[in-house]
């Protein structure tokens, strides 16, 4: 992929949360009642259900919108929710599946290197902006792809974006910017 | 002027006039003055030209400046005094403080918002004017959450489109360690300290500890608090000042205590601990309780003993490298014997850079290239036996996060790797997550026992 490092960058990702509808309505009050796993929470109007395999945490509101949160990749984050509108069919809705949609993917990176980080920012302004009172990293946002990097000085970034393709290049395009402010490890 | 084709009424004659009587039109006949016809009592053609005034603008005087943003400048101004900043900040704060009020984020916001985007002002006028100022200064002057103040600050410079310049640690601590109270007038003479030395002091501690991972990536104020303290204590190390905890010195100084400040000592004891094992007339270890006195020669000679540091950390790794390697044979230094050790030892690599290192360390070091390089050659030797580094046991100096972390290192999971995400989904998955009828009965029943005994 980048012929500029040696070692392959280990893109992990942490966090998948996808929005899908079952283009009905749905009873709270059976779910909680009828499911295992569930907390109801009646003062917000929703339901909390979490499943085992894969481990996602989904909120049913009434409307029929959910939201599933918690997968570690995209497909996974597609058989959970599947598994759910399955769940709640076999509850007794009429439920389809339909408009899902990844929303938002977190991953975690660690370059071999340490980063001086006021460089960094005094290069790229006014992309990037630090304040070390308010936050310990760094924050690097790229608009056409809408990523959001967070680079921390001991090497680590996060990087949030709409789908793991933008999180892949979110991450290509900001290496060669870290790489030039690396700290020297010995000190 | 006469109008033809049309006859009075009243007497006949074709004598008709055009009569403007004020601001009606009126048909009269000249002989006996009648009124032939008249126009509307509002003619259209009066208003050409003009537009429909509201009431408020036609009794509206000159418009006054809203009193809230009066007051706000005020506040900027005021801020600026109790700072004592020059002039320039101050002019340029008000304009923007004018700027940033009228636009439509803040001009609805409450009044106490509008007074923390008065004191956001202030402090980006003084970062762009090299008079640098912390955040928590501000946040302490407006008596505000300093999150709320970070957030108002960010907003406010995202709108006026401005780029503030990023300050050091270093160059804050002269205007932080003015707060502190310990001029000889203030505390009795055994704690009174001359603030051009105890800044002196502190900037250096502060450029040490960012050298040696201390600053990076934590708030300013608690490490400057630290400098501080212990720069007070090792300029006169007598009993009373070494005896004297970080609560105590901020009672005396007057100043707020800062939690993570004592963290921030303890970290800097552990440096200067390392610094000044190297020093060469300590005859005694040196501990934390009593390096506060070998702070002044550490920070004299502090490239030196750097330096050394440095070198007698690589020889120390060096020496495990070579012990690592060398397990099965009995004699340590043997670089005649390399090429037996390459065919019989597995780690053949590492064992022949082992021996490179050996040389290059024995060579007289000068200069910082030595470390570098050695450190690199270290760097893939221990790569290659161990897949996953921990970058912080390595080296001499690194981030506390990175010498002891305590969350695990995330791996990628493998067995992830096969989802598709159009799979089957069996049934009896499905009814794992569902209760059966007789376990939602049990379930009600159980929950209204417990209402009832709630309520009772």
């Amino acid at each position: 992929m980048d012929s500029s490092n040696d070692e392959a960058l280990d893109i992990i990702i942490t966090n998948v949360v996808a929005t899908f509808r079952t283009r009905c309505h749905l009873n709270l009050r059976t779910i909680a009642l009828e499911g295992t796993n569930v907390i109801y929470k009646p003062e917000v109007g929703k339901v909390l259900m979490k499943l085992r395999k894969p481990k996602i945490t989904a909120s049913i509101w009434s409307s029929g919108k959910i939201i599933c949160t918690g997968a570690t990749s995209e497909d996974d984050a597609k058989l959970g929710a599947r598994r759910l509108a399955r769940l709640l069919q076999k509850l007794g809705f009429k439920v389809r599946f339909s408009a899902f949609k990844v929303v938002n993917v977190l991953a975690v990176c660690s370059m071999p290197f340490a980063i001086h980080l006021i460089d960094f920012t005094k290069n790229n302004r006014p992309i990037a902006s630090y304040e070390p009172e308010l936050h310990p990293a760094a924050t690097y946002r790229i608009k056409h792809i809408k990523a959001t990097i967070q680079v921390f000085s001991t090497g680590s970034i996060t990087v949030t974006g709409p789908n793991v393709q933008n999180v892949a290049t979110a991450v290509e395009q900001v290496y060669p910017l870290l790489f030039e402010c690396q700290k020297p490890r010995y000190k | 002027m006469s109008r033809a084709g049309l006859s009075c009424p009243g007497c006949g004659s074709s004598n008709i006039v055009d009569d403007h009587l004020y601001c009606q039109s009126q048909l009269v006949c000249v002989d006996c003055g009648s009124v032939v016809s008249e126009g509307a009592l509002v003619a259209a053609d009066d208003h050409v030209g003009g537009s429909d005034v509201s009431y408020s603008r036609s009794t509206a005087v000159a418009k006054k400046p809203c009193m809230n943003l009066i007051k706000g400048i005020q506040r900027v101004k005021a801020i600026c005094r109790i700072l004592r900043v020059n002039s320039g900040i101050e002019d340029l704060s008000q304009t923007y403080y004018n700027l940033a009020y009228q636009h439509e984020s803040f001009i609805r916001v409450s009044l106490q918002k509008k007074e923390v985007l008065a004191g956001c002002c202030v402090l980006v006028c003084c970062r762009l004017l090299n008079w640098p100022i912390t955040m928590g200064t501000i946040s302490c002057l407006l008596d505000a959450d300093p999150m709320v103040v970070g957030m108002v600050y960010q907003e406010m410079v995202k709108i006026l489109n401005i780029e503030p310049p990023i300050i050091n640690v270093t160059e804050v601590v002269e205007a932080h360690s003015l707060e502190y109270k310990l001029s000889s007038v203030h505390v009795p003479e055994e704690y009174a300290e001359n603030s051009k030395d105890l800044t002196k002091r502190a900037v250096a501690l502060v450029e040490l500890a960012a050298d040696s991972w201390i600053v990076t990536g934590r708030k300013p104020i608690p490490v400057m608090m630290a400098a501080i303290y212990l720069s007070w204590q090792s300029l006169k190390p007598n009993k009373h000042r070494l005896k004297c905890s970080l609560e105590k010195f901020c009672q005396i100084a007057k100043v707020n205590k800062h939690r993570p400040a004592s963290k921030r000592i303890t970290e800097m004891k552990k440096v200067l601990c390392k610094l000044g094992k190297e020093i060469p007339w300590v005859r005694e270890a040196v501990t934390p309780d009593n390096v506060v006195r070998q702070v002044e020669d550490i920070l004299k000679h502090r490239y030196a003993l750097l330096r050394r540091a440095l070198r007698t950390h690589e020889e120390v790794l060096l020496a495990e490298c070579q012990a690592s390697c060398e397990d099965s044979l009995t004699e340590e230094t043997a670089p005649t014997q390399s090429s037996e050790l390459v065919e019989q030892n597995p780690n053949a690599s590492s064992v022949e850079q082992c021996e490179l290192n050996a040389e290059r360390a024995q060579r007289p070091g000068d200069g910082d290239d030595n470390p570098c390089t050695v450190s690199e050659l270290h760097t893939d030797i221990q790569e290659s036996q161990d897949p996953t580094p921990n970058w912080g046991k390595r080296v001499l100096f690194a981030p506390p996060c990175v010498t002891h972390p305590r969350k695990k290192r995330r791996v990628e999971q493998p067995e992830l790797k096969d989802v598709t995400g159009d799979e089957e989904i069996s049934d009896s998955e499905i009814d794992s997550y569902i209760r059966t009828p007789q376990e939602a009965r049990e379930f009600t029943l159980t929950q209204q026992l417990f209402y009832e005994s709630e309520k009772s």
